[in-house]
């Protein structure tokens, strides 16, 4: 995967992430959306170094932030680095590695998952 | 609509159960039903059984856990359904026996919540309650409900000068009430200057997800308790008029945004304020009336938020409460005077009735050395997910 996409509702506009069935807009029904690109330039609203981490991860911690984007759209990802992580920075998001395993019913298999990393400009 | 009330509670003792997920769970029920004088087999009068819990299917592989319990309980034929609700499952069971007396379809109810949280591992432990989060814009990434707790932190302290210390403050007012109840899972006193000072913090208080800390989190315990629930007009004719009618009489659930991202303001707890309002106003009580509450810090900077949420401090002045000591058991708000979930524990859907019983016990003037004085007005706050489901409830004495 190469590319993270919002959902920009047909109806009024609003855009969305993640993928919604509805339009979140109060005053809208909307329920078809168009995919649009995203990534690249956003700004770091707050973050934590997480040393507790679920099964599957074998490192010792992950830095997760949560972003917003010049259109507005906010959300969660991980951060690609360690050093000088500030609130109010700015940040590209791009795409990569966030898991390699998964855990399906009864078993745990390998299949790389990939969503938004952050790194510096 | 019908008078609903408590007439019995049950609580096993939080920590590492020795008897199995389903033993733990029915103790505790006949604990409530002792409690109130009900019988078992042809003299029972429950007749609906509301069990909630978050992770009986997943992490203690028993699904259908309300109908074993009603079989091993022997109080057949009751009706009997599984509730869960994340965290505030505990919350929801309640709401739904409240619902089903209030409404006629129901006249006694067994309400309860249970977890066994410690059979699995710490990391699986953790991935099973990060599965609360968003499939896709969350679970995957590896977060987790710390660290989701971590950067709400960082926001609160960014914007209204809390301090780690202030957590710190609240976490060793929680063990010193945890002292005092026998059921909670940790009974230690905390040292302030031990988990605040900067010379050996990381040794005493390592950071979990930065910037909080261990003493800022709840820990994982095995744990059930239990409700007996009566109609007013019932509780004579089956035998529970000796016991107090502690009243259900207001009950109030709200939802927010799955994906903890696209909160409006980031830094509040919706869910918590409309859930406290819709319970307020059907008690007909506001939060200068509460004598005692049972707020949901599995991190305890929940525990900030959420007192003001509710209405017991004004917005950005939580933390300032509970450094005043206004929050302690003698303080003008006494707030989780069971240890609340960082030191009695945080057994998932065991919380919800939990935090019910330590009301229960506070409104009957049976709480012992923690008791507060007087009290006749409680309020409850269960909180779901990060936040995006939450059950409030307000319990009266007569």
């Amino acid at each position: 995967m190469d590319q993270m996409y919002a959902y920009k509702c047909n109806k009024c506009g609003k855009l969305h992430y993640p993928r919604y069935v509805a339009c979140q807009n109060p005053d809208c029904d909307g329920r078809e959306f168009e995919a649009i690109p995203l990534g690249g330039p956003c700004k770091l609203l707050t973050w934590t170094r997480a040393y507790n981490l679920p099964e599957g991860y074998m490192m010792p911690w992950l830095n997760f932030g949560i972003v917003e984007f010049p259109n507005g759209v906010r959300l969660t990802g991980q951060i690609g680095f360690d050093d000088g992580i500030e609130s109010g920075m700015e940040l590209l998001a791009t795409v990569g590695k966030i898991r390699d395993k998964i855990i399906k019913y009864k078993e745990t298999v390998e299949e790389p998952q990939y969503g938004f990393v952050f790194v510096k400009p | 609509m019908r008078e609903v009330g408590i007439v019995g509670v049950g609580h096993s003792k939080f920590g590492k159960s020795d008897v199995s997920f389903l033993e733990m769970s029915a103790q505790a029920a006949l604990e409530a039903m002792d409690d109130a004088g009900a019988k078992t087999g042809r003299r029972n009068h429950i007749d609906q059984v509301f069990v909630g819990t978050m992770g009986a299917g997943m992490v203690a592989r028993i699904s259908g856990l309300a109908s074993a319990l009603v079989d091993t309980l022997n109080i057949r034929p009751a009706m009997a359904e599984t509730v869960e609700n994340g965290p505030a499952s505990g919350g929801s069971a309640l709401k739904l026996g409240y619902m089903a007396i209030a409404s006629g379809v129901a006249n006694c109810v067994l309400v309860v919540g249970t977890e066994g949280m410690r059979a699995v591992t710490g990391w699986e432990g953790t991935d099973f309650v990060a599965t609360m989060m968003h499939p896709e814009a969350e679970y995957p990434y590896g977060l987790t409900l710390p660290a989701f707790a971590g950067m709400f932190t960082r926001l609160v302290m960014d914007k209204y000068g809390v301090e780690s210390k202030d957590l710190s403050i609240i976490a060793v007012k929680d063990h010193d009430n945890a002292c005092l109840n026998p059921v909670a899972h940790i009974h230690r006193k905390v040292i302030l200057e031990r988990i605040t000072n900067p010379a050996y913090i990381n040794a005493t208080n390592p950071l979990v997800a930065d910037p909080l800390r261990q003493f800022d989190m709840c820990p994982v315990s095995d744990g059930a308790a239990a409700l007996l629930l009566v109609a007013k007009d019932k509780q004579e004719e089956y035998g529970f008029g000796d016991k107090p009618f502690i009243k259900v009489a207001g009950v109030g659930s709200a939802t927010d945004t799955h994906v903890v991202a696209n909160r409006e303001v980031p830094t509040d707890l919706l869910a918590v304020r409309l859930a406290a309002k819709k319970a307020y106003d059907m008690a007909g009580v506001g939060p200068k009336d509460v004598d005692v509450a049972e707020l949901h810090d599995a991190f305890v900077i929940l525990e900030v938020v959420e007192s003001e949420e509710t209405g017991l401090f004004p917005r950005g002045e939580g933390h300032l409460a509970a450094r005043a000591g206004k929050t302690a058991l003698h303080g003008e708000m006494p707030i989780n005077t069971s240890g609340g979930l960082k030191a009695k524990g945080h057994p998932l859907g065991a919380t919800g009735v939990s935090q019910i019983v330590e009301l229960v016990r506070q409104l009957r003037g049976e709480a012992g050395e923690r008791q507060v004085p007087d009290a006749k007005v409680g309020l409850a706050i269960n909180f779901g997910g990060f936040g995006n489901n939450v059950v409030a409830t307000v319990l009266t004495a007569e």
